[in-house]
């Protein structure tokens, strides 16, 4: 059981080696046979080190202390389980396609290899190794379709995060430096030696540089909807449910390990989640294409997500932004999927010519509103109790409470022109009959609904969190539902529709590469005064 | 101009943190490099530490180091458009244009290269070097063929094929320890009942397909771009 870890490393690897090699039709069916072996072996390991995950550690080659180790607790078992979760959802929903595509199955199985890596690993360069090779998989697969938008979108999220990773290594290399060790736990015990020296706070600068280009924050987000935008719909959602949220279990994981340096960094990051969750909200409510909104709304929720991740680790208010992280995986790989399909049925990714869905596809427009509920904060679905855990958080402070009620509004109004597709006469589509595709939207809503209403069991089972004095029937916060749609109609009618100027404005900002890496170098400063200078 | 004045001062400020930040503990934190110094030859039975550190101590990383080429060789073959068994004969190097003296060179020059890119693998585990350094010598060699020969074809899809088998060898390779020393990714005969020439056998049949991969890696990625430079 100990090195369940390797297994479920290579299971993949090698399965996506295989099916390259072989290029059969039935070889391929492999990659379902190992998908259910990582999830049984997991399974097994969850039961086996429940509890006890300091004996989940061990070294590579049995080089203690010098070599690789690898490590699980609570957070990256939770993750574990996530993303093979997620590569369900996709390898069935690409089923289809997967079934004769060998090429996008070995891209995919590795990817999941690798992933499973970066969770895992407990070595500051191993994950630099995992982090690089993620980034060009994920590269390979937004410009899969070889299409000139998509190319261009891989090659500027490549360069990007090649250097937002560059910034992770630097800051790697500086540690090293200071401590002669790369292993988390050990400069973890050691880091309060020289907590208030430069070389510290500085490595601390950089490798939030590069996390935060990874999990598109702020000023360096722009990758991320021109990728989503453009990349297969199953791509975008295993990209925006899952590989963006590595850049925030990095987050969690590197700051614990700078825990003992006692860096201040909650006020910083709040107000970096805040401003990306205001600013995405704001992107997506002026697009019109429908993947784009999508993407924006990713931004947006991990802005959201940060605002939680930001506070010190053993309060309330980080498990209310590290469950939204699973909460949001599974409704925006819900709303990507769905997407996907009217967007195969329509013809068009345009929100304005889209009409007439629930006529034409009521199962998948059943289960696109309850995405759109979740994603919206509605009663009953566990973005309301993950939203209820952080205004608990940041009850005293008054500006934080309204951001978020403001980004509540955005996401509401932004929806409520999504769902216009919705309404209409219907209009001729082409006739999909995919079941592979139904029975993975029909899990994804079913798995929203059941985390919004079993969070009790569900947050008591895996983290041991007392949920239960969060109430669903509360009616302050029903009517703070109530009034963040009314108000969210009332501002689609008065200022979305008629498209005035500056929405059209937004809508059509474009950040060039340039740019987007004078903004990083920006953030760099802007980080190393707040951090290191002051 | 503001902008790039802007821009320049940014990246300053940067630089002059990074360099005062070195200047604080540049003494401290010799742990793992003294531990290598004093054990790295006979728990590893090589002589280069590099090669030590790369196939032994941090074998896990080398494998996904020779998976980035892995993957990018895949990445670039589906991405170039043009189909793979494609024949590259006629490419950007023009036969007529490339000086007699040149060619004449390359042929002397394609055997040394080819020579002391093998030496270069193979006693990877003594001096400087190793499969990937070595890999990449091979592979400019095997690059200097086209000088030579500009009429030369290449089968892409066996190289790719070839490639790919070599990399699920060294996984298998490296995975070996597990049933001699009941633990992933080192080398497979325990330092303390073999002695460092025994233990070296290992290091030269991993440098050997490592090297092989890489060379056959950057072989196929250049061939690719003569593809698409035409």
């Amino acid at each position: 059981m100990l090195f369940v870890p390797v297994y479920i490393i290579f299971i993949p690897i090698f399965t996506a080696l295989v099916i390259y090699l072989f290029k059969n039709r039935y070889i391929n069916y492999l990659a379902l046979l190992a998908q259910a072996a990582i999830t049984v072996l997991l399974v097994l390991y969850h039961y086996t080190y429940k509890g006890n995950y300091g004996d989940t550690l061990f070294w590579f080659g049995d080089w203690q202390t010098i070599g690789i180790s690898l490590v699980n607790d609570e957070i990256s078992e939770s993750f574990l389980f996530l993303s093979v979760f997620s590569w369900w959802m996709v390898l069935i929903y690409t089923f289809e396609k997967g079934k004769t595509d060998h090429n996008f199955l070995f891209f995919l199985m590795f990817l999941q290899g690798v992933f499973l890596g970066l969770l895992q690993s407990n070595d500051l360069f191993n994950m630099f190794v995992f982090m690089e090779l993620t980034t060009i998989i994920v590269t390979i697969l937004i410009a899969y379709k070889k299409a000139g938008d998509s190319f261009r979108a891989g090659i500027y999220y490549l360069l990007l995060n090649t250097s937002g990773v560059l910034m992770f290594l630097i800051g790697i290399i500086l540690l090293y430096n200071t401590f002669g060790t790369i292993n988390v736990e050990q400069i973890g015990s050691l880091i309060h030696l020289y907590g208030e020296e430069t070389v510290i706070r500085f490595s601390y600068v950089l490798m939030m540089g590069g996390i935060a280009v990874k999990s598109a924050l702020f000023p360096v987000f722009t990758w991320l909807p021109r990728a989503h935008g453009v990349a297969a719909s199953a791509i975008s959602a295993l990209l925006s449910g899952l590989v963006v949220k590595g850049g925030l279990y990095l987050f969690i994981r590197i700051n614990g390990m700078y825990a003992g340096a006692a860096i201040d960094y909650t006020e910083f990051f709040y107000w970096v989640g805040a401003i990306t969750a205001v600013v995405g909200v704001m992107f997506a409510l002026s697009q019109k294409d429908i993947k784009q909104v999508l993407a924006y709304h990713t931004i947006s929720q991990i802005g959201i997500v940060m605002m939680g991740l930001s506070s010190l680790h053993d309060t309330a208010m980080f498990y209310g932004g590290f469950l939204h992280i699973f909460n949001h995986a599974l409704f925006k790989s819900l709303l990507f999927l769905g997407a996907g399909i009217i967007i195969k049925a329509y013809k068009t990714k345009k929100v304005g010519e889209i009409r007439g869905v629930m006529r034409a596809m009521p199962v998948v427009s059943v289960f696109m509103i309850i995405g759109m509920l979740s994603i919206t904060g509605a009663p009953f679905f566990f973005w309301f109790i993950s939203k209820s855990i952080i205004k608990y958080g940041i009850m005293d402070s008054g500006i934080k409470y309204w951001i978020l009620f403001v980004v509540n509004i955005g996401t509401a109004t932004s929806f409520i022109k999504l769902s216009q597709i919705f309404f209409g006469q219907k209009r001729m589509t082409i006739r999909l009959k995919r079941l592979p595709q139904r029975i993975t939207l029909m899990t994804l809503a079913f798995a929203c609904v059941a985390l919004g209403n079993f969070y009790i069991q569900i947050g008591e089972g895996f983290f041991g969190l007392p949920l239960q004095e969060v109430t669903v029937a509360d009616w302050a916060a029903l009517f703070d539902y109530a009034l963040a749609l009314s108000i969210g109609l009332a501002f689609y009618k008065l200022v979305i529709e008629p498209d005035y100027k500056p929405v059209r404005y937004i809508r059509n900002f474009q950040m060039s590469f340039e740019t987007a890496n004078y903004l990083f170098v920006v953030f760099l400063v802007v980080m190393t005064v707040y951090f290191v200078v002051l | 101009m503001i902008r790039n004045g802007f821009l320049i001062l940014l990246l300053l400020t940067l630089f002059s943190v990074f360099y005062f930040s070195l200047q604080d503990l540049a003494e401290f934190g010799k742990n793992s490099a003294q531990y290598f110094l004093d054990h790295g030859l006979e728990e590893t039975g090589s002589n280069n530490l590099v090669t030590s550190i790369l196939l032994d101590y941090r074998l896990f990383d080398s494998l996904f180091e020779a998976g980035i080429l892995l993957i990018a060789v895949s990445g670039i073959i589906w991405i170039s458009k043009h189909e793979i068994e494609e024949k590259n004969a006629e490419f950007m190097i023009d036969k007529f244009k490339t000086p007699d003296l040149f060619v004449t060179f390359s042929r002397l020059v394609y055997p040394l290269m080819l020579a002391f890119g093998f030496y270069i693998i193979i006693n990877g585990h003594v001096s400087p070097g190793g499969g990937f350094q070595g890999g990449a010598i091979v592979a400019t060699a095997i690059l200097i063929l086209y000088y030579i020969d500009a009429e030369k074809e290449t089968n892409i899809k066996m190289i790719v094929t070839i490639e790919k088998y070599l990399y699920l060898t060294i996984l298998v390779i490296a995975s070996l320890s597990f049933f001699t020393r009941g633990t992933f990714f080192t080398n497979i005969f325990d330092p303390n009942t073999f002695d460092t020439g025994t233990q070296s056998i290992y290091l030269i049949v991993l440098n050997v397909l490592v090297g092989f991969k890489v060379a056959l890696g950057l072989w196929t990625i250049f061939t690719a771009f003569l593809k698409e430079g035409r």
